[in-house]
């Protein structure tokens, strides 16, 4: 169990502390992803689409497209943060920069530099689905959103969680591709499909993607902060994210360090 | 790697030296815990490195070949990043960094990143940051490749300079004066097993005796000479620019001296070169 309890250890959090630091110094970038994305897509899907969507049905009530697609622009934006930084930022530092390696002629220790880029992707997925709450709350000030926004904190442990597996999902991928150019493989064939069969913008009823969704746990993240903000049935979505998200550290994190380990290391 | 048998004490440089794909590096990564052992023990002082690698591992600075400084901060910060990788944490901190910054000329550049840094303060800044948290040993794998003979120099007075501190230092080159002019003791490698280990000049003197002949390989009557070494199962004459070069005892010279009255050579005094030369064609001689 070293290669879990590693995530609490003093190394795993340099390396996270570390990631901190080199995006604090570009703090007003990194304000502008999470916080404009969300803006234009409440624009874009929200009031644009939106006027031309009566009503969208939900646990056997209509609700406006907005409000349906708020939570899933916290779930997608949990997704993407932490797939990315999986992937593409990932691979940069060790690829590129090098900077893995630096730090494994340290105390650092291959599973801490691991579990410092799973735990760097959810802090960051974290604060930008603490923006995009922002976003929503001001749009509920504002009149043009009815959801519960009381209930946004309560969506950011999971948030959190989700996006352990997320990054842990995307540093496979980063073990495995040889060059940059190859991460497109996974981003078009993995991560664009988990997103589209995921229910954030548009309801999954289809039944040739339904049975993709059930096992697609961005699908039940979305379906959970639906739950949470617009009320509904929250077990079993809340229940299959939280499994899904275990299942996938317990395999992919093990895996990640052993993979990476050959490749990082030749060992 | 296989029967590679290293010690290194408090102020001392052991030199490993082999041709590319010998296997230094892959000996150092193994003694600083990036590679696995199939067989054998690594040990820092007297404890056995296997069992806890991350706590010994605060007593040791690696210099890895290729750069890895973090390209993300200053040289200064560099340094100061790196002091967050050890616990216990290095005492002084800013103090240690300032002396790192001034005793490896940093100074100038603290607050640039690095890789507007020449390649000769690159490795100074590399080697600065393997010695942040004050290690009692230190690995070094090549240094000075790649570096201009002025840039060489100066990090082989970095280098003296950490032997007269104490710090025990394993290095790999492949250059021959920086292995002869550094190293306390060298230890050969070749394809993977060490096949000397001592000073330079013992090294030499086990593994090519005390002679080299060098001849012109066009000249008449060499012919024969190929056919008198392979009778002793010495190989074959090692070739560079036109002239032959045979690492030959004192005993085989004089017979080879008897053999060859007539023919035109110069004898000299084995280098590491020579080692080197043998190592890439075959087993030594003798």
């Amino acid at each position: 169990m070293r290669w879990l309890t590693a995530a609490l250890d003093w190394q795993s959090r340099a390396v996270l502390s570390r990631h901190v630091r080199v995006h604090l110094r570009l703090w007003y970038t990194a304000f502008l992803p999470p916080a404009v994305e969300p803006i234009l897509m409440l624009l874009a899907f929200g009031l644009g689409l939106g006027g031309w969507v009566a009503g969208i049905p939900w646990h056997g009530r209509d609700v406006s497209y907005l409000a349906y697609v708020a939570p899933g622009m916290l779930a997608y934006t949990t997704f993407m943060t932490a797939m990315l930084q999986g992937l593409y930022g990932a691979f940069i530092r060790m690829r590129y920069q090098r900077t893995w390696e630096g730090q494994l002629t340290t105390q650092i220790e291959l599973r801490h530099v691991v579990w410092g880029e799973v735990l760097w992707a959810a802090f960051l997925a974290t604060f930008y689905a603490a923006i995009v709450s922002l976003v929503l709350l001001g749009a509920r000030l504002a009149g043009w959103l009815d959801v519960d926004v009381a209930a946004l904190p309560l969506a950011l442990p999971l948030v959190f969680v989700a996006a352990c597996a997320f990054a842990a999902l995307g540093l496979m991928f980063t073990a495995l591709v040889p060059t940059i150019e190859h991460m497109n493989l996974p981003l078009f064939l993995i991560v664009l499909p988990l997103a589209f069969v995921s229910g954030t913008y548009f309801p999954v009823d289809h039944p040739a993607l339904r049975p993709f969704s059930l096992v697609n746990p961005l699908y039940h993240l979305a379906e959970t902060f639906r739950c949470l903000l617009l009320g509904g049935p929250i077990a079993g979505a809340l229940a299959s994210v939280l499994g899904l998200a275990t299942l996938m550290l317990a395999v992919l994190v093990p895996l990640d360090m052993r993979l990476l380990r050959r490749r990082v290391l030749g060992d | 790697m296989d029967g590679v048998d290293l010690v290194c004490r408090e102020g001392e440089v052991l030199g490993l030296l082999g041709p590319n794909g010998a296997g230094k590096t892959t000996t150092l990564r193994m003694l600083y815990g990036f590679l696995s052992l199939d067989a054998g023990a690594i040990r820092f002082a007297g404890e056995d490195v296997g069992a806890d690698i991350g706590r010994i591992k605060r007593h040791l600075g690696v210099c890895t070949q290729d750069d890895t400084f973090d390209t993300d901060f200053t040289v200064a910060e560099n340094l100061r990043m790196a002091a967050r990788y050890f616990r216990p944490r290095p005492e002084h901190v800013r103090e240690r960094v300032d002396e790192l910054l001034d005793r490896f000329a940093l100074r100038p550049y603290a607050d640039a990143k690095p890789e507007i840094l020449s390649g000769g303060f690159r490795r100074r800044l590399m080697i600065a940051r393997a010695l942040v948290h004050r290690p009692r040993l230190l690995f070094l794998d090549e240094p000075t490749t790649g570096l201009d003979p002025q840039a060489r120099m100066a990090v082989w007075d970095v280098i003296g300079s950490l032997r007269r501190d104490g710090l025990a230092v394993v290095l790999t080159t492949h250059y021959m004066d920086e292995a002869e002019r550094l190293s306390d003791a060298l230890t050969v490698l070749a394809q993977g097993k060490a096949v000397a280990h001592g000073t330079a000049a013992s090294v030499l003197g086990d593994l090519l005796g005390e002679h080299v002949v060098v001849m012109d390989a066009a000249a008449a009557g060499t012919a024969a000479v190929v056919t008198w070494l392979a009778a002793r199962g010495l190989g074959e004459p090692v070739g560079v620019l036109g002239d032959w070069h045979v690492p030959l005892r004192a005993d085989a010279l004089a017979e080879f001296a008897r053999d060859f009255p007539s023919l035109r050579y110069e004898v000299r005094a084995p280098t590491l070169d020579d080692l080197f030369l043998k190592l890439a064609v075959g087993p030594c001689a003798g």
